[in-house]
């Protein structure tokens, strides 16, 4: 790495660790989840990112770190590679250029993949659940366990993860010996109820669970304890200097009432957040939608154990409760990035770090994840913004 | 929370499903007609919505009352044919081109009907001219449009410029998490919601309370 990549790369972190400890650093971070935004940005189609690598990993994400200085990003904009799924036979994704047009952005078909009588097999012994029950129902490729085809397309499927990570790794390097840049979160992460209730159950499921079987939910909740904190290191490879991603989603007000979040919700995501900070990882709180109900119970956890980014929580409560006790991270509303103007993006920017930054612990993000209707110019405002008004 | 002086509105109310099904069935078989067994569910969700517009109910139970009502409709629906009833008015709603997101708009898709209003659902991942040809067979003076994506935004307002070009005279309500006045301005909408209980009363002002 060339001595002043070197040097931006060790300013950029010492200031992002700074904030996360609560810490006053030399300037407000500012944080791009950017996703769809960079590859509209760079030019490319939605199916070249989802399908081509190359351009996911290198050429978008040079072009997007060239325009935009900031002080950490959340890494190549794919989130599932349409080619290792493909693989696979995956029945719950639509990718561009296959199903979907070209510039559509994928699509997640919920169900019930896991039926109310699976319980007992799934806390039982998960993994081999998954394994003979699951997969083969969310996989054309896997419909017969043990099959020929379904050998070959486990292989198939292993070895282009295998490949997706080590691409992965050298555009990390990149990254960093180029533009000093690096991501800001190691390994990913959930909350037990989301682990049912998105992807198992379905939120239908998971709803209609909680009333008529309460014991297996939370029995199966809490063998997915110790997994999603193996998987939260595992999956960072160990790391514990930069967060790990925990998106929350079925926890969001008004999904559950006060009783069911504090019964079914909160407990084993706890947990996940405890176990994870006794072995020294941080969690990035995503808290997509709003919590605001819930911050007094969130304040509960280990001071500095988690990031609270604030989506359509209000700002002003977070700050008062949690403030502080975690470092904060939001909240430029997407739709202002994708129909404001510039000015108006950076007024918001500038009032965020008045009202909210002025004893540290505080990042400038988008709200929710930024997707192709954001305008450049709002992004390049907001960023320009935090490199004026976030000095301290 | 008040008490519904019908047991069958009451029992939806309580989200008790065996009590529904029960009561439904029992009714059924005292030849209580089909359609004044509906009005006795929509009576019992109307107060669900209510519950849910002042925070004393979630999402979790209006959930939970979709599921019942889907359940007894099952049994209800070959009585009902032929015998459409009266309603309020027709309202065309559907999830915008780009989008397959459909918990938001289920939710209200249940309490219009509860409420009253003939629903036509177009499901999710809808085109323009969709929403259109529906306006237009169903000749509904209100159509609503879900999104939870930003990126969906454009299609959202190119669906608006389709429907408000054929001249129908036709209001919109678009409805999602990020909606407000700027983005209703900026889609060229009448109206707009960012849950269910904004969009009963959108609907209550285009036909009028009864």
């Amino acid at each position: 790495m060339s001595t002043d990549k070197l040097k931006l790369y060790e300013e950029r972190k010492k200031r992002y660790l700074t904030a996360l400890e609560c810490g006053k650093p030399d300037r407000v971070p500012v944080v791009i989840t950017g996703n769809e935004f960079i590859i509209k940005y760079a030019g490319f189609t939605l199916q070249d990112f989802y399908y081509n690598p190359e351009i996911n990993y290198i050429k978008a994400m040079d072009a997007f770190l060239q325009r935009y200085d900031v002080d950490a990003h959340f890494g190549a904009p794919m989130l599932w590679w349409g080619g290792l799924h493909d693989a696979v036979g995956a029945v719950y994704l639509k990718f561009a250029g296959r199903e979907l047009d070209v510039n559509t952005q994928f699509q997640y078909i919920e169900g019930e993949y896991m039926q109310p009588e699976d319980y007992d097999a799934f806390i039982e012994n998960p993994t081999e659940w998954i394994v003979t029950t699951f997969l083969p129902r969310i996989h054309k490729e896997f419909a017969e366990p043990g099959s020929y085809r379904a050998s070959i397309a486990l292989m198939k499927g292993a070895i282009a993860r295998t490949l997706e990570l080590g691409m992965l790794a050298k555009a990390a390097e990149r990254w960093a010996k180029e533009y000093g840049s690096f991501t800001a979160i190691t390994g990913i992460s959930k909350a037990p109820f989301d682990t049912l209730g998105d992807t198992l159950r379905g939120l239908k499921g998971i709803m209609m669970d909680i009333r008529r079987i309460p014991d297996k939910v939370k029995a199966a909740m809490e063998v997915l304890v110790e997994h999603n904190i193996f998987y939260g290191l595992a999956t960072a490879g160990g790391d514990t200097e930069f967060p790990v991603f925990i998106p929350l989603h079925r926890g969001a007000y008004p999904f559950l009432n006060p009783k069911q979040w504090d019964e079914f919700y909160w407990p084993t995501l706890k947990k996940v957040i405890e176990g994870l900070w006794a072995k020294g990882k941080r969690t990035l709180f995503y808290a997509e939608g709003d919590w605001t109900p819930y911050l007094e119970k969130i304040a509960e956890l280990p001071e500095k154990s988690i990031v609270f980014h604030v989506d359509q929580t209000d700002i002003d409560k977070a700050k008062k409760i949690l403030g502080g006790r975690f470092c904060l991270k939001g909240n430029v509303p997407n739709s202002l990035l994708a129909i404001g103007k510039p000015d108006e993006v950076k007024d918001y920017v500038k009032r965020l770090i008045d009202t909210y930054a002025a004893d540290g612990g505080f990042i400038v993000d988008a709200a929710a994840v930024i997707q192709a209707d954001a305008d450049p110019r709002n992004v390049e405002a907001m960023v320009e913004a935090v490199h004026l008004y976030g000095k301290y | 929370m008040v008490t519904l002086s019908d047991e069958l509105a009451q029992a939806v109310v309580d989200l008790d499903q065996d009590k529904v099904v029960e009561l439904v069935k029992k009714r059924l078989d005292s030849g209580v007609p089909a359609l004044e067994i509906v009005a006795k569910l929509q009576e019992g969700m109307t107060e669900v919505g209510k519950l849910f517009e002042t925070g004393e109910y979630y999402l979790s139970e209006l959930i939970m009352a979709g599921e019942i009502m889907k359940e007894v409709m099952v049994d209800l629906e070959p009585h009902l044919a032929g015998d459409t009833g009266e309603h309020r008015g027709n309202i065309v709603i559907g999830t915008v081109k780009g989008d397959v997101h459909d918990l938001g708009k289920n939710i209200v898709v249940m309490l219009l009907k509860g409420a009253g209003f003939n629903v036509i659902d177009l499901g999710v991942d809808v085109p323009k001219e969709k929403f259109v040809e529906a306006i237009k067979e169903y000749n509904a003076p209100l159509v609503g449009m879900s999104v939870l994506l930003t990126a969906a935004l454009e299609s959202m307002k190119e669906t608006v410029a389709a429907v408000k070009a054929a001249g129908l005279g036709t209001k919109v309500i678009i409805g999602g998490p990020f909606m407000d006045e700027k983005v209703k301005e900026y889609c060229g909408a009448d109206f707009y919601a960012t849950n269910a209980s904004d969009g009963v009363k959108a609907a209550e002002e285009v036909f009028g309370k009864n």
